[in-house]
């Protein structure tokens, strides 16, 4: 259907997938916010301890104003999408289908999920997906087993979570998209703003007396009129956006069901020792008071 | 009910001593072995057992290798060393945040010299120590909050 949309393949996860061997750099920033420039808030629950070999839910929310609209390819306004990208600990994976419950499956929803790429299976892309409907989404994930799989251990492990609503504001060309603010190529006045097919020609003449044309797409709308004096770099439309990107860290703990089983026993055992002494205690204080040789 | 020993009043020493606010383990509950041998091996295994299950069931967590090459995005040093970071990144000079960190050991060791003519120990009797201890803490606690915010807000901490 990608003649129907063209703009469909405007700001998707794929990008980033043909880009980046990993979506996380080396300093802890998730790749998605090099073209969506813009920060927005992202929350994940998880579930504190899992055991292994089990399915559970990890809930990205990627809130926004439902009603917002944003600027599309065109310049035209529609609704905006949202994507997720979820890194898990090596050797989780997405929930293969016949393990997801009927109920999880509902919870989920028509939601297709895809892996970063055939051997990270523990990073987990979604989206596009119209995210008037997907502000919250949830990721069915199996946890490894450490019996059968050598390369995990019981432990505590991080997961870091990107969301992102509306389109970016830069391809991975570094090309601008028309979702986000244009700026003036030089210093001057405003000589002529005239609006083109595809959006508007904003005519800079400077000091020297020649003349730049810095081209808006149709998306943003000039915020200078001609005659007025603009500094290079200066904005010379508004800024479209209303989406953005936003990164969360949360930890999750892989946890062995004997370990849980020694430690209840532990703790009886402990109880037991200390009513014990309570009670030696109480013994001796009678014999104390018996002979009141203290 | 616990084994309670009587204070002795017509043993002198014990009277003497009761007269300067001291000699309280002469009488009460005797420590051996009523609470060296009996309560503390209760508290003791109620610790162990609370550290154990925290071991267990919120082990901590083993941390992505260092990369001597990533720079984090946003550097902070350890909570303890967040004032003086903030000095050292709020002023605009290296040399003056060396000099304003050496205001520190030159602070404490100005400590035995401040109102020493005071014979008082109590800090309500002592006004200018105190006074300097306060001030010293409120600034440090301003200066490591404010580590801890962007830049443009640090020295307002965002308030104003």
């Amino acid at each position: 259907a990608d003649w129907l949309q063209p703009q469909a393949a405007a700001a998707y996860p794929f990008w980033a997938q043909e880009n980046y061997a990993s979506p996380r750099e080396a300093t802890g920033k998730i790749v998605c916010a090099n073209c969506h420039l813009a920060k927005k808030p992202t929350e994940v629950e998880v579930p504190h301890s899992v055991l292994p070999d089990t399915v559970f839910k990890a809930v990205v929310k990627i809130p926004y104003d439902r009603s917002s609209q944003q600027v599309l390819g065109d310049g035209s306004k529609g609704g905006l999408n949202v994507g997720a990208v979820l890194m898990l600990p090596d050797g989780f994976k997405l929930a293969p289908e016949d393990r997801i419950s009927e109920e999880l499956k509902e919870e989920i929803g028509n939601v297709y999920f895809t892996n970063y790429s055939a051997d990270q299976e523990n990073i987990i892309l979604v989206g596009p997906l119209p995210g008037d409907d997907h502000q919250e989404i949830v990721f069915p994930v199996l946890s490894p087993d450490p019996a059968k799989d050598k390369n995990v251990f019981f432990g505590k492990y991080q997961i870091h979570v990107g969301g992102n609503r509306g389109r970016g504001q830069v391809y991975p060309t570094g090309q601008k998209s028309n979702n986000g603010v244009y700026t003036a190529s030089a210093a001057g006045v405003i000589d002529a703003v005239t609006e083109t097919a595809s959006g508007y020609d904003i005519v800079i003449r400077k000091a020297d007396g020649s003349t730049v044309t810095d081209a808006v797409p149709a998306g943003p709308s000039p915020i200078v009129a001609v005659g007025s004096e603009v500094a290079a770099g200066a904005a010379l439309t508004n800024d479209p956006n209303v989406g953005g990107f936003g990164q969360i860290d949360t930890e999750i703990v892989l946890q062995s069901s004997n370990r849980v089983l020694g430690v209840i026993a532990f703790f009886f055992a402990v109880m037991l020792a200390q009513i014990m002494l309570v009670l030696k205690k109480k013994q001796v204080e009678k014999v104390q008071a018996a002979e009141l040789n203290f | 009910m616990s084994i309670l020993k009587k204070p002795d009043l017509s043993d002198p020493i014990l009277r003497q001593k009761l007269a300067k606010g001291m000699g309280h383990n002469y009488y009460g509950e005797p420590a051996w072995p009523n609470d060296l041998l009996y309560m503390f091996p209760v508290v003791i295994l109620g610790t162990i057992a609370c550290l154990t299950g925290l071991a267990v069931l919120d082990p901590a967590l083993v941390g992505e290798p260092a990369d001597p090459f990533a720079t984090p995005l946003e550097i902070l040093p350890e909570w303890y060393l967040y004032p003086v970071f903030q000095i050292l990144r709020i002023v605009p000079n290296k040399l003056l945040g060396i000099v304003l960190q050496s205001m520190i050991p030159l602070g404490l060791i100005a400590i035995p010299f401040i109102e020493s003519v005071n014979k008082f120990q109590n800090p309500f009797r002592r006004p200018i120590a105190t006074a300097v201890f306060l001030f010293g803490t409120v600034f440090t606690l301003y200066l490591g909050i404010g580590a801890a915010l962007p830049i443009d807000k640090s020295l307002t901490l965002g308030l104003f």
